[in-house]
């Protein structure tokens, strides 16, 4: 029992992936969402609502080149794992071994990358387009 | 697996009277109790069943209210109600059906079908379920009730201040009180649920073969985590400005009506997907099978409901578009509603393809999972719409918006239920629901519903504001009013149809046979209708339809061939796997029939009740009474040290009886309330610099602080009783008896300490909490952390009694292992706090 | 606004789909319809809302369409591929890709201007269940006080000081733009321009308390040369009649510890300004027509008009007298 508990242990928190690495890109959108918004808020509560947004672009745009680089990195270290094994071609991920298990948990992290990278390409459009706090 | 399968030998299952035998003993230790008996059940089919008729109870009443609503609303001028009435049925309708319904709802089926679902016989902490329930249901009754006596809450379902905290009246009390009251039962269930998913999944169910319902309700309970605490933190400052003037919200004395709008939407916004997420997830089901094949797309799913999950948290501030805030604030909102659309957009296309790619057998769970699609594309799509800002400054508040929720709502909740209803009544009850009065019920439900709310996208658009108890006559409204109405009614006759025929007496009606839809999943391998035990056996999975991949598999479970197929010492259990790859790691001992939840339910109910009324001495007794029944019952029905060690689970394998620590159920709902409180606990956080945010000087120059000395004894004093918690964990599991009672004991004083120093503060300062936001949150924050201690310190003194009662020691050391998890969020706690409070203050 | 903001130039002729609707033709015609604008933003607003709402029939028939195609097993053989077709174009590549033209779309019409100082200032001032008004214009040194009824330039873009005194209110007219919350303790601005004169109706649109749905507002856009004609008239007294009995009534009934009339009696302050209510469209806030009648039965019991309103009932005093007041007040403008 024991013995197969270590195999275990090991299979889960081994190479590969597991549920933290898949929301990790959602983390990212989500930090970087925080960021973007809480700049702007305080900025412009405590600037005025004539300021010019401009500190606001600069920040949301470093975030947003950081955000990406992260969510890039992510990918990178997904998609390697994605091609570790190669079990089958099929997208379905039923196979009933932990090697598919962390080809099925790449995919989905690997889809949540790109989700995560629109929705910060997303969230950064604002700071393009406007100009003051009002 | 197989190798270890080969060289033990279990009992003989070929011999059916070694069977028998078997199902005796099961259905013995899982039997329903009987007579009066029968309201002392914990098991998932008996709360389940009590959960979902009480839920669809509350809804039928909030629907009368609805119908009251456009009953009033059919003409302009009308006075079928007064505007006070009118006010009260509107603010009802909407809590009634938010928070007794359709968040509920939730956990009641889910409760009910998930052990089904993953093939094993109850839920982890079948009395946490129970008690749950007992909270819902008294709480619930409370709110309803208070109608009956012109005392309901008439501030709208959001309660914004300063309307709500201007009232008279005890019906924002009622409000506040009594859905703080429920929302510990949703946490409850939300801990349930995911232990459930995470930790009791059949063996060799890899987290790739869950079924989609499970994934939906691992990510929904995740999702009420941390969207339902910052409603708490609300309620409780909401709740101390109406009970004690504390300020939050008063702008004349540093407060602000809009902290209460963030709080109150962070938890709003997510609670619309917390309760779409497990409709769709019902559907998730229904399509493959009626489909005749698999999901078409299996990680597209589990990608989107993920997806979703989170994005959900972004969204908070389009309810608040109209407040005037900076427009990129907007933008960055209007950014994530818009996202949103796409991971729910792939839930739906993944239907679409799993459809097109099968043979679709036509049935009423069907015709309800297409009557929900329409529905709910519409409203995702009107989303869309008052998702961009400048439409929203339009159709916020108006009838549009009224019409959109409601499309989102009906399509992407109650359609899907009642589907998820027909589809699964067999199981439930071992009788088919009528298709003939199936159809009957969708088409008028169908009808009504869109005549109902299809022509108030165009009314709001008219310029019809909502939560109006009258219109005038010369608007244009009246037509559409009109025809709103008369969809209404044609609804709930509808909905009347469905009802009756679910409660009709089964004399008549269909008897289900065995799969009756020829399901793949493992829920259906169930007989019917089902014996008490639920599960013949815990199947061993290898597919995510076992019953379509496997032609043995019905034969195998039903001969008793997977794991624990029988009850050799007469007790209920269950097995505990891993996270990932539901290796077995624990045969799990499960509680059975027992009052103590409906005591402890009553107790606190006493807390909250009382307290809507301000007696404050029925509180505080209720409040003991509630602290006596739990330590109750976690000394009798908890930590239990098995008569062995290990024992055979079946399938040649054994697994051990008592196992502690983050292997272990107990440790991970510790570790996701407390992840819980930890969200409630930042929502206060939020609320000290959101006034900082909104104020030029904050702390405001004229009130004196509490000082850094004492946050930072306090601070201090706390952090070293959590050191030493954590090392009398250390000792004890040494074995170290001495040391680890000394340190405990040390804990405590510096705990109690702790505590002294951190109320110390404010005090020596004479801050006074009804002068000004600042002292109001600072005491707010020390009263948190301070009762968080106390808690901590009743734990800590658990151990040290249970360590000289013989219960907890090196061996069995589940108790000290879970409060040393505590006080870990503890110490964070108590540092955030002495943090803010101390330290902020000399930088700002 | 129109300093940064774009216009959009898609025209729709926003009556034509509505005439199509048969019935609801009535939209047109509405005092209080977001699809019959009569000022700048609603009418962008309402432009945007037709191409959204086209788009979005489009995109429900075509969804639905594909599912039931797909129920009724109308897809001949599909391909393995024709899943992840669907799935990757419809589900991912399509709604990011017009989301996004959506959203950058909605983000230019985004509130995007600064102030100015030769602009026409109203500060609206929300109380339940009423609006004091007051004018301000930039040479102008006292404002000009009102309630319930608001007069706007046409074609010129007007700034809005949004107060409460209570509660949370939301200042809406539906017909000229969108809406915006009044917020104790804050002040929130909003810039409106009205493209067409006539008379249009604004709503409090945030739910205020027992009487919120009678919370209302007479709008009136003028020439802008009849605006400042009308703004001139205002900065002086109204036309009193000295021996009007109903003055003496009015007086004598205490009616001036909570209302003002310019030139007459400057004491109150709790209830809405009567200096030139002769004048006004509409009584109680925009809930019934100004006649002496109406007056006479707002005077003998408002909170049977508007519930749980604070004015006293009058009850007590003879009828003949409350008619007085009535038609004294129906004189003053």
């Amino acid at each position: 029992m024991t013995d197969h508990l270590q195999k275990e242990v090991k299979r889960e928190t081994g190479e590969g992936t597991d549920l933290w690495r898949v929301i990790l890109a959602p983390t990212i959108w989500a930090v970087h969402f925080l960021v973007c918004y809480v700049a702007a808020a305080i900025y412009c509560e405590k600037a005025g609502r004539m300021a010019d947004l401009l500190p606001v672009r600069l920040i949301v745009g470093t975030a947003t080149f950081i955000a990406l680089a992260g969510l890039a990195a992510v990918f990178i270290s997904l998609w390697k794992v994605r091609g570790l094994s190669s079990v089958n071609d099929d997208y379905n991920y039923a196979g009933n071994t932990p090697e598919e298990r962390h080809r099925f948990l790449s995919h989905v992290a690997l889809m949540l990358c790109v989700l995560s990278g629109v929705a910060i390409l997303y969230a950064a459009f604002p700071a393009l387009v406007l100009e003051v706090c009002r | 697996m197989k190798n270890e399968m080969a060289h033990r030998h279990g009992p003989d299952q070929d011999d059916p009277w070694i069977r028998a035998a078997q199902e005796a003993r099961l259905s013995k230790a899982w039997e329903t109790p009987g007579g009066w008996r029968y309201w002392s059940s914990v098991n998932n089919s008996e709360v389940g069943i009590w959960y979902i008729v009480t839920a669809f109870g509350f809804m039928l009443f909030a629907g009368v209210l609805g119908l009251l609503i456009r009953t009033q609303l059919a003409v302009p001028d009308n006075e079928f109600l007064s505007a006070e009435t009118y006010n009260q049925v509107f603010t009802l309708h909407g809590t009634a059906m938010m928070f007794l319904f359709a968040v509920p709802i939730f956990e009641a089926v889910a409760i009910l079908i998930l052990p089904a679902l993953l093939g094993t016989r109850d839920l982890p902490f079948p009395r946490l379920s129970a008690f749950g329930y007992w909270c819902f249901l008294i709480g619930g009754v409370f709110v309803c009730g208070s109608i009956f006596f012109n005392a309901a809450p008439s501030g709208g379902w959001f309660m914004y201040p300063p309307l709500t905290t201007k009232q008279g009246g005890i019906g924002a009390d009622i409000w506040l009180l009594g859905l703080s009251f429920i929302e510990v039962a949703s946490i409850a269930a939300a801990v349930e649920l995911i232990v459930g998913v995470l930790k009791c999944r059949p063996p060799g169910m890899h987290i790739n073969l869950t079924p989609l319902y499970g994934w939906y309700v691992l990510i929904v309970g995740g999702m009420i985590l941390f969207a339902f605490p910052p409603l708490i933190a609300g309620d409780f400052l909401f709740e101390m400005e109406r009970a004690f003037d504390w300020p939050f919200f008063d702008p004349e004395r540093g407060g602000d009506p809009l902290l209460w709008q963030h709080l109150f939407w962070i938890f709003g916004h997510p609670e619309v997907y917390i309760i779409f997420l497990p409709s769709i997830a019902l559907l998730a089901m229904i399509v493959p099978t009626f489909a005749g094949r698999p999901i078409a797309g299996y990680s597209w799913i589990v990608l989107s409901a993920l997806g979703t999950g989170f994005l959900s948290f972004g969204l908070w501030v389009h309810h608040m578009f109209a407040t005037g805030l900076p427009s990129i604030s907007l933008g960055f909102f209007s950014a994530a509603s818009e996202a949103v659309a796409i991971p729910t957009g792939i839930q739906i296309f993944v239907f679409i393809a799993t459809l097109m790619l099968g043979k679709v057998v036509r049935s009423v769970p069907m015709l309800f999972a297409l009557g929900a699609l329409a529905i709910f594309v519409a409203g995702g799509l009107t989303g869309v719409m008052v998702a961009v800002a400048p439409f929203d400054f339009q159709a916020h508040d108006s009838y549009f918006i009224v019409a959109h929720l409601h499309y989102t709502l009906f399509g992407g909740m109650l359609f899907p239920l009642v589907a998820g209803i027909y589809y699964y009544y067999p199981l439930m009850t071992g009788y088919m629901m009528s298709r003939r009065l199936g159809v009957w019920a969708f088409w008028l439900m169908f009808a009504g519903f869109n005549i109902c709310f299809l022509p108030m996208h165009l009314t709001g658009m008219l310029g019809m504001p909502r939560r109006v108890f009258t219109y005038p006559g010369d608007l244009g409204w009246n037509t559409l009013n009109l025809v709103s109405t008369i969809g209404a009614f044609v609804f709930a006759a509808g909905f009347l149809v469905f009802v009756f025929d679910a409660l009709r007496p089964k004399s008549h009606a269909e008897k289900a046979s065995r799969n009756p839809w020829k399901a793949g999943t493992v829920e259906w391998a169930l007989e019917l209708p089902p014996g008490a035990w639920g599960a013949r056996t815990i199947p061993h999975i290898e597919s995510r339809y076992p019953a379509w991949d496997d032609h043995s598999f019905m034969r195998r479970y039903d001969e008793g061939r997977f794991y624990l197929p029988d009850a050799e010492e007469g007790r209920r259990e269950a097995l505990v796997t891993s996270v990932l790859d539901a290796q077995p790691v624990q045969c799990m001992r499960v509680a059975g029939p027992t009052w103590i939840t409906l005591a402890t339910a009553l107790c606190l109910a006493g807390v909250f009740i009382f307290a809507t009324y301000h007696w404050w001495t029925a509180t505080f007794i209720s409040g003991l009474l509630t602290l006596c029944s739990i330590v109750y019952w976690l000394w009798t029905g908890t930590g239990e040290h098995p008569e062995k060690d290990e024992k055979a689970i079946g399938m040649g394998m054994t697994a051990p009886l008592y196992i502690s620590g983050p292997r272990a159920t107990g440790w991970w709902a510790m570790f996701i309330t407390m992840t819980g409180d930890l969200t409630a606990f930042l929502g206060l956080i939020f609320g000290y610099f959101f006034f900082w945010t909104v104020h030029d000087q904050f702390p405001p120059p004229d009130i004196d602080g509490p000082g850094w000395t004492w946050p930072l004894a306090a601070g201090l004093l706390l952090c070293g009783s959590w050191v030493l918690t954590y090392g009398a964990r250390l000792w004890n599991a040494r074995g170290d008896m001495l040391l680890f009672r000394m340190a405990l004991l040390a804990a405590v004083l510096l705990a109690l300490a702790g505590i002294g120093a951190l109320v110390m503060g404010p005090l020596a300062h004479r801050m006074d909490p009804t002068a000004h936001a600042y002292p109001a949150i600072v005491w707010a924050l020390v009263l948190w952390t301070g009762a968080h201690a106390a808690a901590g310190v009743i734990m800590q003194l658990y151990c040290l009694a249970a360590s000289f009662a013989g219960r907890l020691t090196p061996k069995y050391d589940t108790d000290i292992w879970n409060v040393a998890l505590y006080w870990h969020f503890m110490a964070f706690t108590a540092f955030a706090t002495t943090l803010v409070i101390g330290g902020f203050p000399l930088v700002s | 606004m129109h300093d940064t903001k774009p216009e959009i130039t898609i025209s729709f002729g926003p009556c034509l789909p509505i005439a199509a609707m048969g019935l609801l033709l009535s939209g047109c015609v509405g005092r209080q319809s977001a699809l019959a604008p009569a000022g700048h933003d609603a009418e962008q607003i309402s432009n945007l809302f037709w191409v959204m709402t086209a788009g979005v029939s489009i995109i429900w028939a075509l969804v639905l369409g594909t599912a039931l195609a797909a129920t009724l097993g109308l897809f001949k053989n599909p391909t393995r591929l024709t899943p992840n077709i669907l799935i990757v174009g419809g589900g991912v590549v399509f709604p990011t890709v017009i989301l996004g033209i959506l959203l950058i779309f909605g983000l230019r019409l985004l509130p995007n201007w600064q102030s100015e100082p030769d602009r026409l200032q109203i500060h609206v001032h929300g109380e339940q269940w009423w609006w004091r008004v007051a004018y301000r214009a930039p040479d102008q040194i006292e404002p000009v006080i009102s309630a319930n009824e608001i007069h706007l330039p046409a074609g010129q873009a007007v700034e809005f000081v949004l107060t409460s005194a209570d509660v949370i209110h939301s200042f809406w007219i539906p017909s000229i733009g969108g809406k915006l919350d009044m917020i104790p303790g804050r002040t929130t601005r909003l810039l409106l321009e009205a493209t067409r004169p006539g008379v249009y109706r604004g709503v409090c649109a945030e739910y205020c308390g027992t009487s919120h749905a009678k919370m209302a507002f007479a709008v009136v856009v003028h020439e802008p040369k009849e605006f400042n004609a009308w703004l001139e008239d205002r900065t002086s007294d109204p036309n009193i009649g000295t021996d009007d009995p109903g003055r003496k009534i009015f007086l004598s009934s205490g009616c001036a510890a909570c209302h003002r009339i310019r030139g007459l009696t400057e004491i109150g302050s709790v209830g809405p300004d009567l200096s030139h209510i002769g004048s006004r469209r509409t009584i109680g806030a925009g809930i019934a027509e100004n006649t002496p009648k109406n007056l006479a039965r707002w005077i003998t019991d408002p909170a049977q008009m508007k519930p749980a309103v604070q004015m006293p009932a009058y009850r007590a005093l003879p009828p003949e007298d409350i008619a007085a007041i009535a038609r004294f007040l129906s004189n003053l403008n």
